[in-house]
């Protein structure tokens, strides 16, 4: 009940903010300019190869797998960098405004501000995702896209935007400064989406393990990378799903445990 | 010193407010050190002391927002830690910076608050009306806040302290930063709603005159611990004024202390 309360005030919050116009007109030039891109890529890719005759790769080509897919997958790169600036500010300009003495001393759980924060941000993603969706529903005008796949696409991009706003609300529940925030979720969302399976590779390099060990298998679970490559290619795994359900409710129970915890010191 | 008098006072009903060892340490700062003091149904009392006595602590435990190393809190018959969300509901706190967000309006502000106080949704409207109407809003009850100077903050604070009928009213240093003028306005305020007879106030300040205008009861605490408690009335009834007497009392403390010392 409460939650919702603290949902729809933070919604309403993020929605007369400059930072999420911003961050709405980045994404939706970035998807544009990326969905052209691809677009032309595919076009002369198709033109090649009716040039060279290739009739077995030209049945093999289609929508989802050289546009849909590569589109969706860009768009979560550039995720990474933009969710930031709307998440920074979920919890710490409760602590900033000092609005956080006013929620802590009300008859509200702070699995309302957790919850309520994560509910805001979500529905903001949804904003972000349903952006994404408009370019594939351009193909079902001009093309047959399978469905199927394209909207398994856009529910993982959805399901990753959400994971990530937990990280968010986490990063944000730190500290009063929107600055700290921002850098400290850009750190983790890169981590998380990009440099772990790297970064255990590098280290494990030398040792003498293989990259098939325990804790490179571990990390690379931990990585969101290969379930949205599934989940990209239309694969829905409930393993993938699970994975997305866990780490959101990791970052959400922390985040509880910051905001309880930042009193007792 | 503290002529323990609440007790005549709350021989009927029980207490509106009750602090019984309370305490506070910060690791090795002893920022409360435990405090008794009680207040009854439809008393107004000043609580006192210099800066860093340990005033804005204490009411931080008395709401529930920080919780106290020992000691209870007591809000109309409720432990603040033990049944959190009735005692809550049975406050109205305005803290030290008032709690708004900027981009509101008081209206949708006010609103938002009555909500997550639990006020019935058919009581809502009429509560938050009479809110806005208590505190003077209803002419800027819908510009953005972060344009409203800081006494028309100030009174939205306040109107969000009352919104949902608290029987306590827990005020800390409600006219720091405000002209003469805006300082008037909100003892007015103030004056008014402890004027129903009905409305507990407790009211954190450092200015003398500030009691002497609302107050009936004065607990004073220095170096978190309760120094004085005493009505207005005792306290001046030898012509003295209040200042002469709190300096009497802090400095005799001070005394105190160095003769402890050596």
């Amino acid at each position: 009940m409460h939650t919702f309360t603290i949902a729809g005030r933070e919604l309403r919050a993020l929605f007369v903010s400059p930072v999420a116009y911003v961050v709405l007109t980045l994404w939706s030039v970035i998807a544009g300019t990326f969905f052209l891109a691809s677009l032309i890529g595919f076009q002369e890719r198709m033109i090649q190869l009716q040039q060279f005759q290739m009739f077995q790769q030209i049945e093999e080509t289609n929508l989802n797998d050289q546009l849909i897919e590569p589109f969706i997958g860009s768009m979560w790169v550039i995720l990474l960098f933009l969710l930031p600036a709307v998440t920074m500010g979920l919890v710490s300009s409760e602590k900033a405004n000092g609005t956080e003495e006013l929620l802590l001393t009300s008859p509200i759980s702070i699995w309302d501000i957790v919850l309520g924060k994560f509910l805001a941000g979500s529905g903001f993603v949804l904003v972000m995702t349903a952006i994404i969706a408009f370019f594939p529903a351009l193909l079902f005008v001009y093309g047959e896209p399978e469905l199927g796949k394209t909207v398994s696409g856009l529910v993982c991009l959805l399901l990753v935007s959400m994971t990530y706003v937990a990280v968010g609300v986490f990063a944000s529940s730190v500290t009063r400064s929107q600055l700290i925030a921002f850098v400290l979720t850009l750190v983790l969302l890169v981590m998380l989406g990009l440099m772990l399976p790297f970064l255990v590779d590098i280290t494990l390099a030398g040792s003498g393990v293989g990259s098939d060990s325990a804790i490179s298998q571990v990390v690379r679970w931990i990585a969101t990378g290969s379930h949205v490559d599934r989940m990209l290619r239309g694969l829905v795994d409930t393993a993938d799903l699970a994975y997305f359900a866990i780490s959101s409710a990791v970052f959400l129970l922390l985040s509880k445990t910051v905001i309880e915890s930042a009193r007792w010191r | 010193m503290s002529s323990s008098n609440a007790a005549n006072r709350t021989a009927g009903s029980p207490p509106a407010i009750r602090v019984a060892g309370l305490a506070k340490r910060y690791g090795d700062f002893q920022a409360v050190r435990g405090l008794d003091f009680e207040v009854a149904p439809g008393e107004v009392v000043g609580f006192l002391g210099p800066n860093g006595a340990g005033k804005t602590t204490t009411l931080r435990m008395l709401t529930g927002f920080l919780p106290a190393t020992d000691g209870e809190a007591v809000i109309a018959g409720h432990d603040i830690f033990g049944e959190p969300a009735l005692a809550r509901r049975a406050i109205g706190y305005l803290p030290e910076t008032p709690p708004l967000y900027p981009e509101m309006t008081p209206a949708s502000y006010v609103t938002f608050v009555a909500k997550i106080k639990d006020v019935p949704r058919g009581e809502r409207a009429k509560q938050v009306e009479h809110a806005l109407e208590r505190c003077g809003l209803q002419h800027v009850r819908d510009q953005e806040i972060r344009q409203l100077s800081k006494g028309y903050r100030q009174r939205v604070g306040l109107a969000q302290a009352i919104v949902h009928e608290p029987a306590v009213l827990v005020l800390d240093e409600p006219t720091v930063g405000l002209d003469p003028i805006q300082i008037r306005e909100i003892r007015a305020l103030i004056r008014d709603l402890a004027a129903t007879g009905k409305q507990t106030v407790l009211l954190s300040t450092h200015i003398l005159a500030e009691v002497e205008a609302i107050c009936q009861r004065v607990v004073l605490i220095d170096r978190g611990q309760k120094v004085l408690d005493q009505s207005i009335a005792e306290l001046t009834a030898d012509g003295g004024s209040l200042e002469e007497v709190f300096t009497r009392v802090l400095t005799r403390d001070e005394a105190d202390e160095t003769g402890e010392a050596a």
